[in-house]
């Protein structure tokens, strides 16, 4: 895992609560949805994927993002993205309408969506 | 017993050799008067003329060898024995009296004459010959023969007229007994003062006094004249013999011959006395001097052989010594010249190892700095290493630069304290650790202590000065900590200022260390130098001195790039032909972006990405571009490098170029590359170019010659902080 980003994963309720800080590029998209995909249980449901902390990410990570959630969608689990509206990578997710695949939330709900 | 004038002085070794043995003196008195009276007695056998004219009168030989043998003490013998013999052939006891006191006068004064010239009785020299023929024996038996025919005359035992034939007759005798007897009876005592004859010389001897017998016997048998035939042998018995064989050789003779004219045989028959007396006196005085010359020569010729022999031998010897000691100093030379070529042998091999020590340590140190400084975008590096000249003073100071996440460079310069491979090796370490620390926790304190515990654990602790500093290139702000190591400089146009604070002792003195930091802010167009001591160091020259110089220097060269910058320093502070201790030179300089178009070379490599991004990041902020803005154009700008990245070079790597600039309100940027880009169809994903057409308000792509050319431009609100 390179210096670039960093994944903390913690649980949330029944949900996973997966948070990346740092920036996804070309050099460690791969890495970054190996290190989320390994930080995620079978036996979850929902998958947040916490992006506030991101501060850059790229086509490279839209890409990653929608493999992940088609990887996760084979094992009957939902991935939802949480971006605030201000953040710097919101712009990026709105354009390359991630919502299809992945809907966005601007912060972790409280209660948890029992999917 | 009268008519002696007083008591004949003995000599010291005389009476020594007398006085202890009175016996022994007494007994040697009767043997000297017995054997001068039987001497006597054979010399009247052998008269001429009655029982008065004898022409060898032995007794007077047997005086003169008494006394010089024994010493002139045995004079009373003499006295005696010559009265006892003048005795009845005398006319009266008076006239026995007188003969008798010339008798023993003539050889006290023949020895006394003797022993005035250094006589020496084994007659071994020629001027002993010589001595005794004349002063022996023809000057001292005047007395006796003066004083005996005159008794003869005046007693009327002879008449006056025949009184000078008396004298000769008593003369020649006197002297013939000299001659003949007493070197015989000299030659007694040197068979065993001398060294002893072997078995060979008795037989020689024998065999040649036979020989003389029978030779002589034979001459006064025959009417020949043939006396001269005993000559060679008595030569030869002198040649072979010296004085032991011719003595008693030309004594047989002598008596043979004598008694031969006494009983008229031979070549003395029918010859008148005076004619006999004359033969006889040639032949004894030739034999006589024939012996005693010839066995002097042989003596004197053989001593000469001996003094040359021993000298020869001595030479030898000498030589010998000589030799040996000469053997002893080239041994003992050769032995220094081997230990000398040994040491030297050593030395040169001791020089090749501190040489080859050298050598490796320099290449170690060499190939452990960073051979270029890593190209970082924002900031200019520049850096040197020089070797020591001399060769042990290779190795220790080292630097290095990190580029950290977030965009911070991690900035160090050290020294490790020794020399050769020993302090290039800790160098290593410690750069190493400092990497991985400062990866881990880049804050100056936290590496520093890292650092101390790695350096407390090393083998032979050494000590290790490192100054650390951690430079944001977006606030400009500079952390440092300094342990011991002379403090960096930060220059401008305006002047120059140490960084002097965040001390701390050398890593390695102290067991324990906490390591303060402090803080500095770059202002824009000031350059950061690191330095090692060598630097500044010169002997006679204070610290302060050769800071204030370096500080000096640096300013005077505040406007020159970098790489100029470093040269000029070390031509200024070094001198060519000798460096005395290493010098490490590293030197910093934010690229001065503001206002300015921007622009950026870089391997078209993934990894290089966030390098664009941080350096455009910065460009952005500080051309007053809002922070909204900017993040957009930098994901425009990224998927422009990243589709260069991964289309434009296939096997082949190359470089991607960035620039950026401000026209009119609106940001260009200009992503070019010189490889051929593969088909549209080939490309994966799609968004990229979508988002750049989204996030700016024109993108073109022109395929030229060798190479892709992006453009993208995009309206910001410049000023306002939206």
């Amino acid at each position: 895992m390179s210096d670039l980003a960093r994944i903390e994963a913690s649980d949330h309720g029944a949900a996973r609560l997966v948070r990346v800080s740092g920036e996804i590029d070309l050099s460690n998209a791969r890495e970054v949805m190996e290190a989320i995909a390994g930080a995620v249980p079978d036996e979850v449901a929902v998958v947040f994927l916490d992006l506030s902390d991101t501060t850059y990410l790229d086509s490279t990570g839209i890409a990653m993002i929608f493999r992940l959630a088609e990887r996760l969608g084979h094992r009957r689990q939902d991935l939802r993205l949480v971006v605030p509206t201000d953040g710097p990578v919101r712009a990026v997710l709105d354009l390359t309408n991630v919502q299809l695949v992945a809907p966005i939330e601007e912060t972790v709900p409280d209660t948890p969506d029992q999917a | 017993m009268t008519g002696h004038a007083g008591t004949p002085k003995t000599t010291i070794r005389d009476s020594l050799r007398a006085q202890p043995h009175l016996l022994g003196h007494v007994g040697s008195l009767v043997v000297v008067g017995v054997g001068y009276y039987l001497g006597a007695r054979l010399g009247l056998g052998l008269s001429l003329v009655r029982d008065n004219v004898t022409p060898l009168w032995p007794p007077t030989g047997i005086a003169v060898a008494a006394f010089l043998v024994l010493g002139r003490s045995m004079w009373p013998a003499v006295a005696v024995a010559a009265f006892a013999v003048n005795l009845p052939i005398s006319a009266s006891p008076l006239a026995a009296a007188v003969t008798a006191v010339g008798n023993t006068a003539a050889p006290l004064v023949a020895v006394t004459l003797l022993n005035r010239v250094g006589f020496r009785r084994q007659l071994d020299r020629q001027r002993d010959a010589l001595s005794i023929v004349f002063l022996g024996a023809l000057a001292s038996m005047l007395v006796s023969a003066t004083i005996g025919s005159a008794t003869l005359a005046l007693t009327g035992r002879i008449p006056a007229g025949q009184l000078p034939a008396a004298f000769a007759v008593w003369w020649t005798g006197d002297a013939m007994g000299v001659l003949v007897v007493a070197p015989f009876l000299l030659s007694i005592p040197l068979f065993w003062e001398q060294p002893r004859w072997s078995a060979r010389h008795w037989v020689e001897a024998g065999a040649l006094l036979v020989l003389t017998a029978v030779a002589i016997t034979w001459a006064i048998r025959t009417d020949l004249h043939l006396l001269f035939l005993t000559l060679p042998i008595v030569g030869w018995a002198s040649w072979r013999l010296q004085l032991r064989g011719a003595a008693p050789a030309a004594l047989i003779a002598s008596l043979v011959a004598t008694w031969g004219a006494a009983q008229e045989l031979g070549p003395f028959a029918g010859r008148s006395l005076l004619e006999q007396m004359f033969t006889l006196w040639s032949f004894n005085a030739c034999v006589a001097l024939t012996s005693f010359f010839l066995a002097a020569l042989v003596s004197e010729r053989m001593q000469a052989a001996d003094a040359l022999a021993a000298s020869a031998a001595e030479l030898e010897e000498r030589v010998r010594l000589r030799t040996a000691e000469l053997s002893e100093a080239n041994a003992r030379l050769l032995r220094e010249i081997r230990e000398r070529s040994e040491a030297q042998e050593q030395l040169s091999h001791e020089e090749a190892r501190a040489q080859r020590e050298h050598q490796i340590a320099e290449t170690l140190q060499r190939s452990l700095l960073p051979e270029r400084m890593p190209l970082i975008p924002g900031v200019d590096l520049a850096a040197r290493y020089v070797p020591a000249t001399a060769d042990v003073q290779v190795g220790g100071d080292w630097y290095d630069v990190v580029q950290l996440p977030g965009g911070l460079i991690g900035l160090a310069i050290g020294d490790v304290a020794g020399h050769g491979l020993q302090a290039a090796a800790t160098m290593a370490q410690v750069r190493m650790a400092l990497r991985a620390y400062a990866m881990q926790d880049p804050a100056p304190s936290s590496v520093m202590r890292g650092v101390h515990r790695l350096v407390a654990q090393l083998p032979g602790t050494e000590m290790v000065t490192l100054m650390y500093l951690l430079f944001d290139p977006v606030t400009r702000q500079l952390r440092f900590a300094n342990a011991g190591h002379p403090p960096a400089l930060v220059f401008g146009h305006g002047g120059g200022a140490y960084l002097r604070d965040g001390l701390a002792p050398p890593i390695g003195v102290t067991a324990d260390a906490t390591f303060a930091e402090a803080s500095h802010a770059l202002r824009p167009g000031s350059t950061l130098l690191l330095y090692t001591d060598g630097l500044v160091e010169r002997r006679g020259v204070s610290i302060a001195d050769g800071l204030e110089r370096l500080s000096a220097a640096a300013v005077a060269r505040a406007g020159d790039d970098l790489e100029g910058l470093c040269d000029g320093l070390l031509s200024a502070f070094l001198e060519e032909s000798h460096v005395a201790d290493d010098v490490a030179l590293l030197a910093m300089r934010p690229s001065s972006v503001v206002g300015g178009p921007f622009s950026l070379s870089l391997p078209a490599e993934a990894r290089m990405l966030v390098q664009v991004r941080e350096t455009m990041r910065r460009w952005l902020r500080e051309s007053g571009v809002p922070s909204k803005d900017a993040d957009e154009i930098l994901i425009a700008c990224g998927e422009a490098c990243a589709n260069v990245v991964r289309h434009a070079y296939g096997a082949h790597p190359g470089d991607m170029g960035v620039e950026a600039r401000l026209v009119d309100g609106s940001v260009e940027v200009l992503v070019r590359d010189d490889g051929a880009w593969r088909p549209a169809a080939d490309r994966g994903g799609g968004w990229g170019l979508q988002l750049m057409s989204a996030l700016m308000d024109s993108v073109d792509v022109e395929h030229r010659e060798g190479g892709t050319d992006v453009r993208m431009r995009r309206r910001v609100a410049v000023g306002d902080r939206a």
